[in-house]
């Protein structure tokens, strides 16, 4: 009895591994998986592409006496009911127009600074370091242009049994001077699929 | 029976020959513009079925690079949907440097873009990159 018990654990427990879920790394490159309610990586990949060409092609980043603009990334509202990261997306417009040789991101303000650029600067006090290594006063360049902007959802009823989510990627390039809008532009992904799957 | 057949292709070559040049730039849709010999009532059904027996797709029909005004490439793609049904599929922009090697960019993604049947349509990449003077297009069905 025992030992029939015993083979009976063993069987269904070999049945239930041959069942799990095999885990596989998604092709980044050539994913063909379905897409899901919610944004997943191909949708921020589409945004910053479609966005960062808009901006490449409207000139708004050629200066004029062919140097670059120092750019201070401004807020990125999160604003659908997910819960996002939004350098999912501002990671990799920055990276482009850093590339792109047009622009400088500065590190110094913005949502996108970097704390030690400021702690770096209490150092001049200490004794402990070489003042010659640490950055003077007024060395800190101040950005030229600011680049903010928002993501947002809208769910609808579609049909019954059927809902439609609506995600806007907007994004604005502002002179900080000026205050003047140089570009602006929206992507808009948009998703149909069953009431049951969550878009949040 | 004879003469019907010739009073029939008489009036078709008749009928087609009163048909005015039309404008490239203006597209009329099937079932909006008036029926034509290949889209009417009767026919369409047809016509459908052998698009979709040949397997008719999409075809580009010109790719034109030019440098924008800020030194980028820009690439304008023109195509034509040769089927009677949308198509639907996903395009990639690669760029190419001087030296016909790839130039690494996170805006080289597979991007949707749709064309409805039996209609032209256009999209435009622009390199983000000011090295790139050349560029690989691929697409692929959109799952």
């Amino acid at each position: 009895m025992k030992t029939t018990g015993l083979h009976l654990i063993t069987v269904v427990g070999i049945l239930a591994a041959g069942c799990s879920q095999e885990t596989t790394t998604i092709d980044t490159m050539h994913d063909e998986g379905k897409a899901v309610m919610a944004l997943d990586y191909r949708d921020f990949d589409r945004a910053a592409s479609e966005l960062v060409q808009s901006m490449l092609g409207s000139g708004a980043l050629k200066k004029q006496d062919g140097g670059r603009y120092v750019v201070a990334t401004g807020r990125i509202v999160n604003d659908t009911m997910q819960r996002i990261d939004t350098d999912q997306l501002m990671a990799k417009v920055e990276t482009e127009l850093l590339n792109s040789g047009q622009a400088v991101m500065t590190s110094a303000v913005g949502s996108g600074s970097d704390k030690l650029v400021q702690e770096a600067r209490q150092l001049r006090d200490s004794e402990e370091f070489d003042p010659n290594t640490v950055a003077a006063r007024r060395t800190l360049i101040a950005p030229e242009l600011s680049m903010s902007g928002k993501i947002f959802q809208r769910n609808i009823r579609y049909e019954r049994n059927r809902q439609q989510v609506e995600y806007y990627f907007q994004l604005k390039l502002s002179d900080v001077k000026s205050g003047l809008r140089f570009w602006q532009d929206e992507v808009i992904v948009g998703k149909r699929g069953s009431d049951r799957s969550v878009a949040w | 029976m004879k003469k019907l057949g010739f009073a029939l292709i008489a009036l078709i070559i008749i009928a087609s020959g009163c048909s005015k040049p039309h404008d490239s730039r203006i597209h009329v849709r099937e079932e909006v513009g008036s029926d034509t010999l290949g889209s009417n009532i009767v026919t369409r059904p047809v016509a459908h079925a052998f698009s979709a027996l040949i397997g008719e797709g999409i075809e580009i029909t010109d790719a034109v690079t030019r440098r924008n005004e800020a030194g980028f490439l820009e690439l304008y793609v023109n195509g034509f949907n040769q089927s009677y049904n949308t198509k639907r599929f996903r395009y990639r922009v690669e760029w190419l440097d001087e030296e016909g090697l790839l130039i690494g960019t996170k805006t080289s993604v597979w991007l949707p873009m749709s064309a409805m049947g039996k209609s032209p349509f256009s999209f435009k990449a622009v390199a983000p990159r000011p090295q790139a003077v050349n560029f690989r297009l691929d697409t692929r069905k959109w799952e």
